[in-house]
């Protein structure tokens, strides 16, 4: 059976492109222009997928209400926010309420495919038992590249899809310097100098709010960033 | 010319005050002047008017007489003089000498009254003297003669008698008297023959009862005893004329008219002095000579002149002659007022005509000093000066002062002005904002327009990120579609279109990307954590990645520190040193060195970029970092001028500055951070 996905989108012309653009691939597409009618519709079935915007119509947050209303009913629904706010900010706001990514209009259709087969692929995989063959130890570092899940000292770190790749392009490897583009690729996205500074940053975060001496992370100033295991 | 010299200039126009008041003064000094010209006049009438009961005492009118230089003046004396020759202990100055043509030079002589005598002085200058034979002491028809001098003496009808001075040697010389009957010695006569070197002196004393009311003098000099002597007279008329004495009556008179402080000057119808009394000196004057020296100089220089005061003098030779009693003699009254250049002291004079009937018989003359004037005026002066000189005093330093408080307003409102124009966020309250007056006015209307630029720079700050966040939702309109499109088959034209069209929208997707990032680098340094950094290991790590990003320009990095600890974010400061080297190697060519430097001053830390290439325009160097100002010639669009304006946001939001310069060869762009003031 076809995967599910909800675009709820304002544009009429981009829910339109993105919805063609899924159906290609064969997924099933629902379009929902407002709050409202995805809810109601959302009742009946709920979605394998959601791709949200922020901004809908003249509901200024409507996004983020849909998602915190969706997150409340499922916990494992992928949530993809794909908005034209491209603040710090509004990213933060989203990713707390437990969104899976937060993209930016001007991510490319491929990009966005890549990303939604695997955010399909991890929940594939949460089905299945956890196989060794999946996971990657860099010391304190534990990766399973299927359920696509990081541990740092066995604690869980909460990451999202562009993170995670981040992470594991670093890691897979350490002691290698990987450049802006390399993390570029790895993540599936284009990224400027200071969103890619955005995400260590958070990244870095993520790790420090376990452990507080976290400095695995090294910057090697320009040219990019490297795993560094003790 | 600056303010505060344009204010001491206006007060110049102070000085104006000490002239209008000097104008004052000596309007009311000649009004004063006037009311005591006027009131001397009326006193003059009054006195005139007392004078016509002594008609009598007016000789015109006794026989009317006009030859006046046929007429002989008596002048009063106050001593009685010795008979000796000699003219030097005669009450009179050797001005009032009146002189005559003589065959051998000048001779000079005087006729002086005293109680009821009459005195004569003579000098004759004779080359040589012919005195004469006892024989010819009383006559001198001839046919020997002698050097003499003789009064002729007459009280029309009556006939003459000649009074004969003849010496037979220097001495006492016995006078003879030749009448009509015959001559005869006058003892009562006393007189004295003096010689002198190229002459001779004659002194005489003669009972007034033996003269009449005409005199003439007649001088005969003969060059030898037998040689018929050369007659000078002292009349050319065939008659002498009018012998004019001083009129006691009229003196007595006059006494009783005149006050203190005036003279009275009584004079006939010729002019003669027929009568005087009274002196200018005030009893107790005090002679306000108290006036200091430069307040004497200041009066002189601005007084008005009267005419000189040595004209109010009665005349030496008792006929008065002055414009203003001649004019009383033809009838009319007429004022005067007379000014010593030394003295500074004024005379005022009034002359009134003294008409018996219709005939003028004589003048009245009334002089009086300005004493009160004066001191009035000089204390006036003194008052004035002054009080001017310091009015002006307080005016200029006043306005000195207000020139000085003005201009430093302005001033301090001009560099504030200029200050928020330079400074990076527009102040926009200036001094003296709340000021009532035009300088107040001013620094609203700097204000207003100072706000003004403040939002239209935050406007065009915001432009960016505004704009490249409103094109974002079309753009994925486009890019989604296009990227749809290329799953549809299309043939090769359309192919090309639509590649061409994604190039478009790639480019306009950097753009948008560029225009946002100084939003997204202000967001950095809100929400960034700062952290203590190695800037000098950072700097030399990005140096080494540059030579492999630029393989065609050289990069020299140059510091004098090995380690420069500052916090901050790393990844800014790098990211603006990628702007900084950017902007360097677009601005230089293949093989050029950029020179990266970072050296501390004191504890700061300063890094700059240089490179060789064209030399900043001077009017950019200050909107060189602002948003959207690009400087690249013949631009590839790529850049939007954003690229300094996210290094300047950078520098700043680490508390530094940023700064280019014009160097020897290229362009400096020169930034200062704080470096830890702990930290080596």
């Amino acid at each position: 059976m076809a995967k599910k996905i909800a675009i709820v989108e304002d544009e009429a012309a981009i829910r339109e492109n993105y919805a063609a653009a899924f159906r290609r691939e064969g997924y099933d597409v629902d379009g929902y222009e407002a709050r409202e009618p995805a809810l109601q519709a959302f009742d009946v079935r709920l979605p394998d997928l959601v791709v949200i915007d922020i901004n809908l119509k003249d509901d200024v947050e409507g996004g983020f209400e849909l998602c915190r209303e969706l997150r409340s009913r499922a916990q494992e629904l992928p949530i993809i926010f794909l908005t034209a706010r491209d603040s710090e900010f509004d990213a933060v706001s989203g990713l707390r309420l437990g969104a899976d990514d937060y993209l930016t209009k001007d991510i490319s259709l491929p990009h966005l495919m890549a990303r939604i087969a695997a955010l399909f692929r991890r929940l594939d995989a949460l089905q299945k038992p956890r196989s060794k063959e999946s996971r990657m130890t860099r010391g304190d570092l534990e990766i399973d590249t299927d359920r696509m899940t990081i541990l740092w000292q066995d604690h869980p770190v909460g990451l999202t899809l562009t993170e995670f790749w981040l992470v594991h392009a670093m890691a897979r490897y350490p002691g290698h310097v990987k450049n802006r583009q390399q993390l570029m690729d790895a993540a599936q996205a284009v990224l400027d100098d200071n969103t890619i500074t955005s995400h260590i940053k958070r990244i870095r975060r993520k790790f420090v709010a376990i452990d507080a001496g976290f400095n695995a992370i090294e910057t090697v100033y320009g040219m990019g960033y490297r795993w560094l295991v003790e | 010319m600056n303010l505060k010299r344009q204010v001491l200039l206006v007060s110049l126009l102070t000085l104006v005050l000490p002239w209008a008041g000097y104008q004052f003064i000596r309007e009311t000094e000649s009004a004063l002047r006037a009311g005591q010209q006027q009131m001397l006049a009326g006193t003059a009438r009054a006195v005139a008017d007392s004078l016509t009961q002594y008609p009598e005492e007016f000789p015109a009118v006794q026989h009317n007489d006009h030859l006046f230089g046929d007429q002989l003046y008596g002048h009063p004396l106050e001593t009685r003089p010795e008979i000796d020759g000699y003219f030097d202990d005669w009450t009179l100055d050797k001005q009032s000498l009146r002189t005559m043509r003589g065959a051998d030079g000048p001779i000079r002589f005087a006729i002086g009254l005293l109680d009821q005598s009459v005195f004569l002085y003579v000098e004759v200058s004779d080359r040589k003297v012919v005195y004469a034979e006892p024989a010819t002491l009383a006559l001198d028809s001839g046919p020997r003669f002698s050097d003499r001098v003789a009064l002729i003496s007459t009280s029309p009808p009556y006939l003459e008698e000649t009074l004969s001075f003849a010496a037979e040697a220097p001495g006492p010389i016995l006078t003879y008297v030749k009448t009509a009957y015959g001559f005869a010695p006058e003892p009562t006569i006393l007189a004295h023959w003096q010689d002198v070197p190229g002459g001779y002196q004659i002194e005489a004393r003669i009972p007034a009862s033996k003269l009449g009311t005409h005199l003439g003098l007649v001088v005969s000099n003969t060059g030898a005893e037998l040689e018929a002597p050369v007659r000078s007279a002292s009349f050319s008329s065939r008659t002498p004329g009018a012998f004019v004495r001083t009129s006691p009556e009229l003196t007595d008179a006059a006494e009783t008219l005149v006050q203190d402080g005036m003279r009275l000057l009584v004079t006939d119808s010729a002019g003669w002095r027929i009568a005087q009394s009274g002196s200018l000196t005030m009893p107790s004057a005090g002679a306000g000579a108290a006036g200091s020296a430069w307040l004497r100089i200041a009066y002189d220089a601005f007084v008005e002149a009267g005419e000189e005061a040595e004209l109010a003098e009665p005349d030496a030779s008792g006929r008065e002659q002055q414009q203003y009693i001649t004019q009383a003699l033809d009838g009319n009254q007429s004022v005067s007022w007379f000014r010593s250049s030394d003295s500074g002291k004024a005379v005022v004079a009034a002359a009134q005509p003294i008409k018996i009937g219709n005939t003028t018989v004589g003048a009245a003359v009334l002089q009086q000093g300005t004493d009160a004037i004066l001191s009035l005026r000089n204390q006036g002066l003194s008052r004035l000066i002054t009080g001017t000189l310091i009015a002006t005093i307080l005016v200029a330093i006043t306005l000195l002062g207000y020139a000085t408080w003005l201009s430093r307003r302005i001033r301090r409102l001009s560099v504030a002005a200029e200050d928020a124009l330079d400074s990076d966020k527009l102040r926009t309250s200036l001094p003296s904002s709340s000021a009532g007056d035009e300088v107040g006015d001013l620094s609203r209307s700097f204000s207003h327009v100072l706000r003004q630029l403040a939002d239209y720079n935050d406007y065009l700050r915001s432009l960016a990120s505004k704009l490249s966040h409103e094109l974002r939702t079309p753009l994925a309109i486009v890019t989604s579609s296009l990227e749809n499109l290329e799953h549809e088959p299309l043939n090769e034209a359309s192919q090309g279109y639509a590649s061409r069209a994604r190039d478009g929208a790639d480019r306009l997707r950097r753009i948008l990307t560029a225009m946002s990032e100084a939003s997204r680098v202000e967001e950095l340094m809100q929400h960034g954590e700062p952290e203590v950094f190695d800037l000098c290991a950072a700097l030399g790590a990005t140096v080494e990645a540059y030579r492999d990003v630029y393989p065609q320009r050289r990069f020299v990095f140059d510091t004098n520190v090995d380690t420069a600890r500052t916090t901050g974010s790393p990844e800014l400061i790098i990211q603006m040193l990628d702007k900084l080297v950017d902007n360097a190697v677009g601005f230089s060519k293949d093989g050029d060195a950029i020179n990266i430097a970072l050296e501390r001053k004191d504890a700061a830390l300063v890094m700059s970029v240089a490179n060789p290439g064209p030399p900043l325009p001077e009017r950019m160097r200050s909107q060189l970092f602002d948003s959207m100002v690009s400087m690249r010639p013949g631009d590839d669009n790529k850049h939007l001028g954003l690229g300094l304006y996210v290094a300047k946001l950078i520098a700043e939001g680490h508390g530094g500055t940023i700064r280019a310069k014009n160097t020897d060869d290229g362009v400096a762009v020169i930034v200062t951070l704080q470096g830890d003031s702990d930290g080596k």
